[in-house]
């Protein structure tokens, strides 16, 4: 390993990271993980004086994807960023007032007949059986409500093994538990802000960035993580911004820590309201909570005095307004700059996908990155936008499903996203689930079947009809299946330990109640 | 619209069979009946069909045993297809069913080898293929799970097509299916909706609910609701396909071999006691009589049983108000690789991904069915069109199959490979990466760069896996029994 050896040496690729937030940090350590240090030197450029959005302190399942690759101690990660378990996200209000459902890391039911649960489900509820909510037929849920945790089975028939599970934690914390373990491999940091930006003649590729100090950084590659400013990709370079406020039209948040309470839940919680929605994100030291709402729909006096109200235990803070639009950049890597994070697209973080964005783009970054014999390559640029536009446009689908399906009759925003005009891709998947029970299924991107299904169901969008294969089980045994499989998750869930338990159990020093 | 209860399947050979067989094992338990109008078939004595791996799959859900079919039908596997020159020029690839190399530190093979023939490394991809490697040695390799931690290995068939169609049909008639033959079929539309109400043959009127086409490039169903047809003429090289059928060799080849000439390619494809041969060429450059000669001399066989047809590529809407078309009807692909049989099946698959019940129509069923049909279908074509971009053979056809337009798709495929030695991935995709991988390389596409992760791994360590590997490959190759032997153990009948 080389320590902080300064990139001066001109054979290497030079790559600068501007930004130091969740996504430099993310990319840093990925890229001094992945790459040979005899090819590549890394600088990353942040500023004390800006503070970083810190957004995405929940996650999803694929980060552990992530910390494995590094070869991060998961306990000692826990421990440092102060984490807690995520078994999902509970979605309350957000069809009817007072509708609760949750969207879980786990499948619901089995595969009966060749065909996919909800055709069985939806056969037996339009026979009239007494079916129950989807929900119930997940143990990832059942777990979730009961506040336990424990690793997911590996013996792959128990209903135990049917869940995965993400994480909450600081994200400050994440950023500055990854600086740590990149800048001691080999990441040359440097404190500064950047002033200039030097392009080549012709003015496509940068150069160099001048920094207040004076100092002038120059590069092969950057990779701008400069958040919402995007500092390179969008101000510089001013690729094309892809607006899409008319699906999202959230567009601040005022974010507020208070003190945990007992129990510790192992899931999200986001809470409708009039003018947008309030997330709870429990961690082991703290609650986080924020209330995303549209300037348009209501003032920020509002908002503050809905999420103070909502907050269940004394506020650890004054709230922090930010502000943001939904979309992301027609192109994320253009010239010799890529956007990853923040700089090449924002989503509200309702489904967690801030850092899944970020992991993405960095993946698909060690893949594509350029060396030096190529140099600047527009064919792996091309395949790097390629797959960003995937990622974003079927996450943005996603979160605009939890608004177009809510029930919330005479409340402004809640009117406007109901019957607003969806995408056309967003408009066909609920259409189809609604005519036959099928489920979007893609291999590219987020979010699977499972995903799809729980938020449908779960805010009330229900099939008229279902594959017929199906019916190849006679009903009266299709109810018995049901009623055994319900049974089933209940006992197995009534069985685990607490999640507050779990916690410290492996993480050794977490003071929390033990009790559910 | 109530749900759909009769079911006809109205079309020839495999896919009219392969269709109703299909349709009704999974349906007739749940109370759909399935009917089929039988059309004059169109398979003789020299077509078969050289099938890709996940036939396998779709025989065991409909209870087609492997042995008894090979038995009945004189088949055999095949491990994948040679692509040869027959000058001798352009040097030889396999393009094997299975992985090349198993993954070294959690980093993807291809990679390291990339960087290992970039360094000097003088062994070939499919040399770490188990599928390739027994191919070569004339030997079958049946996975089990040793192998399959080392990587995939799969296989497919030389299946004498209508042998097979017949080995179905008896299958349709145990399965409960109404079978009545015709010389010609009209369907008749409900004047109102432009449904198809009922089909009328000279023997007399079947009704039905749901209308399968399973008639072949005629689509005698589907064309009368919409006559549309997005053309890929100019896609391909080869517009006339000639089958014909030599004797067999000896010992049996385990794979396909494609050789190609000035004017088009002529494939071999092994079977008991025969030789399918199937020719592709464009009829502007050479004469029908001209290409029997080819195929002739080419293949080195005397050949009997020749039939030459028109082939012209191209797609339909495959589901238009109640009719399907599956099958030619639906699309029509370009012999190279032998994905006919393997376009039937993405089909029937497909329609009963979302059978519809329940009385509430499935005009979005049937518009996902297209949709994901349809980017399945542009997918096998686009590794077909990529084969002909490729390509480096001497002669005019092949020239105009590097100048043909290509899909924008198999542009950026190649552009990336040749760019990064990446493929590429896309939804509803046939060909798995190990298959563009070889198509790329086989092609001599030596890319600009591999992916540089790979160089975190000591070289030292990554030399000794590749011997590892290489030493796997071989035992377990020496293991296997060679195809004869293979087929001689499965050819003798248990007895029950």
């Amino acid at each position: 390993m080389q320590a902080n050896l300064p990139p001066s040496s001109s054979d290497r690729f030079r790559i600068v990271i501007l930004g130091g937030g969740t996504a430099g940090w993310m990319c840093a350590a990925a890229l001094v993980r992945q790459l040979d240090p005899a090819d590549y030197s890394l600088t990353l450029i942040e500023s004390d004086d800006i503070g970083t959005v810190g957004v995405g302190e929940a996650t999803l399942p694929h980060i552990k994807t992530f910390n494995d690759m590094l070869g991060l101690d998961e306990a000692e990660f826990l421990r440092d960023t102060r984490g807690s378990i995520k078994l999902g996200i509970e979605f309350v209000g957000w069809n009817r007032p007072d509708d609760r459902y949750i969207h879980p890391f786990g499948t619901f039911g089995e595969p009966w007949a060749g065909v996919d649960f909800q055709h069985s489900w939806t056969r037996a509820r339009l026979a009239g059986c007494d079916v129950g909510s989807l929900q119930d037929y997940s143990y990832a849920i059942a777990l979730a409500r009961a506040n336990g945790f424990e690793f997911p089975s590996e013996d792959t028939s128990s209903i135990r093994s049917t869940y995965s599970y993400a994480y909450h934690f600081d994200a400050g914390l994440y950023a500055a538990f990854l600086r740590d373990w990149a800048t001691t491999r080999g990441v040359h940091r440097i404190e500064g802000q950047v002033m200039d930006v030097g392009r080549d003649a012709g003015g496509g590729h940068v150069e160099s960035l001048t920094l207040k100090s004076g100092e002038t950084l120059a590069g092969d590659l950057f990779v701008d993580c400069s958040g919402f400013r995007s500092l390179l990709v969008g101000q510089t370079i001013g690729t094309g911004w892809r607006d899409w406020s008319q699906w999202l039209p959230c567009d601040r948040a005022l974010a507020v820590p208070c003190e945990r309470v007992a129990p510790l839940t192992p899931y999200t919680r986001a809470t409708a309201q009039r003018g947008g929605w309030i997330w709870r994100i429990p961690l082991q030291h703290r609650t986080g909570n924020g209330h995303v709402f549209s300037s348009s729909f209501c003032t920020e006096d509002d908002a503050h005095a809905t999420l103070m109200g909502g907050i269940d235990a004394p506020a650890l803070a004054e709230p922090r307004l930010l502000r943001f639009q939904a979309g992301r950049r027609a192109q994320a890597w253009a010239g010799n700059c890529v956007a990853i994070g923040l700089a090449g697209g924002f989503l509200e973080p309702l489904e967690s996908t801030s850092i899944f964005l970020i992991q993405a783009a960095v993946t698909d970054l060690v893949d594509l990155i350029p060396t030096r014999a190529t140099g600047i390559d527009p064919r792996l640029a091309a395949e790097f936008n390629r797959l960003f536009e995937i990622h974003y446009d079927r996450a943005r689908d996603f979160v605009v499903l939890h608004y177009a399906a809510n029930a919330r009759v005479g409340e402004p925003l809640w009117d406007h996203v109901r019957t607003m005009a969806l995408p056309d891709t967003l408009a066909h998947k609920i259409a189809l689930f609604e005519e036959c029970a099928a489920a979007p299924e893609y291999t590219l991107g987020l979010f699977s079947r499972d995903s799809w299904l729980s938020v449908l169901e779960g805010q009330r969008v229900l099939p008229r009809a279902w594959n017929r294969l199906a019916d190849r089980i006679p009903l009266d045994t299709l109810e018995t299946r049901l009623n055994d499989l319900r049974a089933r998750i209940a006992v197995n869930a009534a069985d685990t330990p607490s999640h507050a338990a779990f916690l410290a159990a492996y993480c050794g020093e977490v003071e929390l109640e033990r009790a559910r | 619209m109530s749900a759909p209860t009769r079911i006809v399947v109205a079309g020839r050979d495999t896919a009219l069979w392969l269709g109703a067989v299909m349709l009704a094992r999974a349906l007739e338990p749940v109370g759909v009946t399935v009917a089929a109008v039988e059309l004059p078939a169109m398979t003789g004595p020299a077509d078969v069909h050289a099938t890709l791996p996940p036939l396998e799959a779709l025989h065991n859900r409909i209870g087609i045993d492997e042995a008894a079919l090979l038995r009945t039908v004189g088949g055999c596997f095949s491990l994948g297809h040679n692509f040869t020159d027959a000058s001798g020029t352009v040097p030889a690839f396999l393009h094997a069913y299975g992985a090349a190399g198993a993954s070294i530190a959690d980093r993807d093979f291809f990679a390291y080898w990339l960087k290992a023939r970039r360094y000097g490394l003088p062994v070939p991809l499919e040399e770490f293929s188990l599928a390739a490697a027994a191919a070569r040695h004339g030997r079958l390799l049946i996975p089990n799970e040793e192998t399959e931690r080392y990587g995939r290995s799969d296989y497919g068939y030389h299946l004498p097509a209508a042998a097979y169609a017949q080995s179905l049909r008896s299958l349709a008639g145990k399965a409960g299916i109404t079978i009545c033959s015709a010389r010609t079929v009209r369907p008749v539309l409900d004047s109102e909706t432009g449904d198809i109400a009922a089909l009328d043959t000279e023997s007399g009127r079947v009704e039905g609910d749901l209308f399968v086409d399973a008639t072949g490039p005629e689509a005698a169903l589907i064309a009368a609701i919409d006559p549309a047809r997005e053309s890929w003429r100019a896609l391909f090289p080869a517009d006339r396909v000639l089958a014909a059928c030599g004797p067999g060799i000896a010992p049996l080849p385990v794979y396909a071999e494609g050789r190609a000439w000035d004017g088009g390619w002529t494939a071999l494809h092994p079977a008991i006691g025969r030789t399918h041969v199937v020719q592709a060429y464009a009829s502007d450059a050479c004469s029908d009589d001209a290409a029997l000669d080819r195929a002739r001399s080419v293949s080195g066989l005397a050949l009997d049983d020749a039939t030459i047809r028109t082939l012209d590529p191209g797609r339909r809407t495959a589901w238009r108000r109640n009719c399907i078309a599956i099958g030619e009807a639906a699309c029509v692909f370009d012999p190279v690789h032998g994905v006919e049989l393997h376009a039937i099946q993405l089909g029937l698959v497909q329609l009963l991904a979302g059978f519809p019940a329940g009385n509430g129509g499935y005009e979005l069923r049937r518009a996902e069915y297209n949709r994901v049909i349809h980017a399945a279908f542009d997918r096998v074509r686009d590794f077909q069109s990529a084969h002909y971009a490729l390509a480096r053979y001497a002669g005019g056809f092949w020239a105009r199959g590097r100048e043909a337009p290509r899909p924008e798709a198999v542009t950026h495929a190649i552009d990336l490979f040749r760019a990064r030695g990446m493929v590429p991935p896309f939804e509803e995709e046939s060909f798995l990466p190990d298959s563009w991988r070889a198509l790329f390389v086989g092609h001599g596409i030596v890319p600009d760069s591999y992916p540089p992760a790979v160089d975190r791994t000591p070289p030292d360590e990554v030399k000794a896996q590749l011997r590892r590997m290489l030493g796997f490959v071989r035992e377990q190759v020496l293991k296997a029994p060679t195809h004869d032997q293979y087929l001689a153990r499965i050819m003798v009948k248990p007895l029950s």
